[in-house]
């Protein structure tokens, strides 16, 4: 017992007191949480790439941790700030309510989310991921190349700033052609392509011609939905620049540097600013693709909506608590 | 709704094509699984051995683009995990559910780790070329049945022509008879000179190559990428397919039909009406397999000797 007790002493001041704090001119430790596996060539590679680029230019010790579920979230966080790790950023709206618990039980570790909530902790960082500016000039591409007058939404997961999103769409739609009609599904999952085609496959089936994607990988399945229709259907979709994998399917893509967000952010961290709203939205972090596969003039309309939202010339109504979509 | 706009929706042949399309990999697979039952092995390791066979067809598709290369790639790792069920559950005679269970999980994390070690981390996600259509002449342009049926890929011809086969085999021929018998009685079997182990290790590699042949359907038929949790539950639900199906091919087919029906339907259901939340129609097909099931088994009943391990000198 005795040789027990110096260790049992530890521990409870350990617990007591927190976590060790770098110690001056120790390096800084950032860890990321992922929710899906980082080779998914989509969100998750995103976000890894962020985390490994905001490691090399403000020289952090950086760790990893893919497919973590949102339940686990909490304990996974936890074990980083106990390994000394200050800045703990969770890559995925999902997260949310996790970094709210912990943030004031962890005064001195800076957290990184990715959302659309208004207020946050004192220490706290939110990426607010401004989904709706992007996706409504994708709305007026839809509402001017469409054909058959039927437009389809497809997602995956019920998040805010995605139900912003889709009216967002439904909004530019009504704004530019007022005809057309738009139908939406949520699939379940960001990145199962056998339920995006199926769920796509029903759209074309129904006459969508224009499909506007808010899926990571499960957009593949669309693409192949698309294929599979031998119909001239247009698609969009986000994060990254798919255009090159189906040529002759996707219109455009609403591109996310989250490299240049982290970069931001974490920099305000390391200067002394623990808190604040960053805003990923059309001008910063967040641009459009090449448009391809509609007429010239509908494509200059689109990127023209693009600039003016941009500048905040077009404001978009940010409707997050409920889906407008009839 | 009226009741005309119901029964449109749910005859429409796109939607019943779209039902035939996804319910291949589930007759492949619960071929396979049935095939091993009948000869009283039990796999409870089928989702992960499609998820294995999904990232080798697409890895090897990818590498090679040589479609057949992919399937065998496939089928022949399938063919390995069986080798390895096989040899844990009939020579070593442990516990069937262990070794399947063990095998799933060791499948899914394999998968993964394959496609990691190919692919790596990437930002444009790698895609190949999935099976054409191939428009059955004559027969293609019969009304609804040309649609549904007869404008498929290749894969699904196939799944639906090894059903009929497997039933006559079963039924109708002495190595079918001995399969059978190895599933309900292996002494008998032993005792007029047959070889149980050698049947039912051939029974464990037939099915494990068309379970490979399930997984490789996936990526190569229906998405043309992978995905960590690309088979979706679809190995398990296999395992359901061959309980619904009571062990013969043709109700298997049904059961397979049955599913992938009701999974196709929610999406088309999700479009016309908004007063279902998705999140029930996304359980749709899964509570109608639950209560189908619970329905079914009752009567059913399982090969006598499935998940027992058969010894020469046991005296039970």
């Amino acid at each position: 017992m005795t040789r027990v007790l110096p260790l049992l002493v530890v521990l409870v001041t350990a617990v007591l007191f927190g976590s060790p704090a770098p110690a001056v001119g120790q390096q800084q430790k950032m860890a990321m949480i992922l929710p899906g596996p980082v080779e998914d060539g989509d969100f998750n590679a995103l976000g890894y790439n962020a985390l490994k680029e905001v490691g090399k230019t403000y020289k952090l010790e950086t760790s990893h941790s893919e497919r973590v579920a949102v339940a686990d979230a909490e304990r996974v966080a936890r074990e980083y700030i106990n390994s000394g790790y200050r800045i703990v950023a969770f890559h995925g709206g999902q997260f949310l309510t996790t970094a709210q618990k912990l943030a004031p039980q962890f005064a001195d570790v800076s957290f990184i989310i990715e959302t659309q909530t208004k207020q946050v902790p004192a220490n706290v960082w939110n990426i607010n991921r401004h989904f709706y500016e992007g996706f409504y000039p994708l709305g007026v591409l839809a509402a001017l190349t469409t054909k058959s007058n039927r437009i389809a939404y497809i997602a995956g997961i019920r998040l805010p700033d995605f139900i912003s999103s889709l009216n967002a769409v439904y909004t530019a739609i009504k704004e530019t052609n007022p005809k057309a009609e738009l139908k939406y599904a949520f699939v379940g999952d960001q990145n199962d392509p056998l339920k995006a085609r199926q769920s796509a496959q029903a759209m074309i089936g129904e006459g969508a011609d224009v499909i506007v994607s808010q899926l990571n990988l499960g957009v593949i399945g669309v693409t192949e939905a698309v294929k599979a229709s031998g119909k001239p259907v247009i698609v969009t979709t986000f994060y990254t620049d798919k255009h090159t994998s189906a040529p002759a399917v996707y219109a455009t893509s609403l591109l996310l540097d989250f490299n240049q967000a982290y970069r931001d952010v974490v920099g305000s961290i390391l200067k002394g600013q623990r808190t604040g709203q960053y805003a990923m939205r059309p001008g910063q972090a967040m641009s459009l693709a090449p448009i391809h596969n509609i007429p010239a003039d509908v494509g200059k309309r689109v990127e023209a909506v693009y600039r003016d939202v941009a500048a905040g010339k077009k404001v978009v109504p940010d409707i997050l608590d409920k889906i407008v979509v009839p | 709704m009226s009741a005309s706009a119901v029964v449109t929706l749910l005859l429409d042949p796109e939607l019943w094509r779209l039902m035939l399309t996804m319910a291949a990999p589930l007759v492949l697979a619960g071929l396979g699984e049935l095939v091993m039952e009948r000869s009283g092995v039990l796999n409870v390791g089928v989702e992960g051995m499609m998820a294995v066979a999904a990232a080798v067809a697409f890895l090897t598709m990818l590498k090679t683009g040589t479609l057949l290369g992919a399937a065998a790639a496939a089928m022949a790792a399938t063919l390995g995990l069986a080798v390895v069920l096989g040899y844990f559950a009939i020579t070593l005679r442990s516990a069937q559910l262990t070794v399947g269970l063990c095998l799933f999980v060791f499948g899914t994390g394999l998968a993964s780790l394959l496609y990691r070690l190919v692919i790596g981390v990437t930002t444009a996600t790698p895609t190949v070329q999935t099976l054409p259509r191939l428009a059955v002449p004559g027969l293609a342009e019969v009304p609804f049945l040309g649609t549904v049926v007869f404008t498929q890929n290749a894969l699904v011809y196939l799944a639906l022509a090894l059903v009929p086969v497997l039933a006559f085999l079963l039924v109708e021929t002495s190595l079918g008879l001995r399969l059978r018998a190895a599933g309900e009685n292996p002494r008998a079997l032993d005792t007029v000179g047959v070889n149980v182990r050698a049947l039912r290790y051939g029974a464990v590699a037939v099915g494990g190559l068309l379970i490979g042949l399930a997984g490789a359907y996936l990526p190569l038929a229906v998405t043309g990428a992978y995905s960590d949790g690309i088979v979706g539950g679809r190995g398990w639900i296999a395992l359901m397919v061959v309980i619904f199906g009571r062990w013969q091919p043709g109700w298997a087919l049904v059961g397979a039909i049955l599913f992938a029906y009701t999974e196709a339907l929610q999406f088309k259901l999700a479009l016309v009406t908004k007063a279902v939340p998705p999140q029930v129609l996304l359980m749709l097909p899964y509570v109608v397999a639950i209560v189908v099931l619970v329905r079914l088994y009752q009567g059913a009943e399982p090969p006598r000797a499935l998940g027992l391990p058969y010894e020469r000198e046991s005296r039970l």
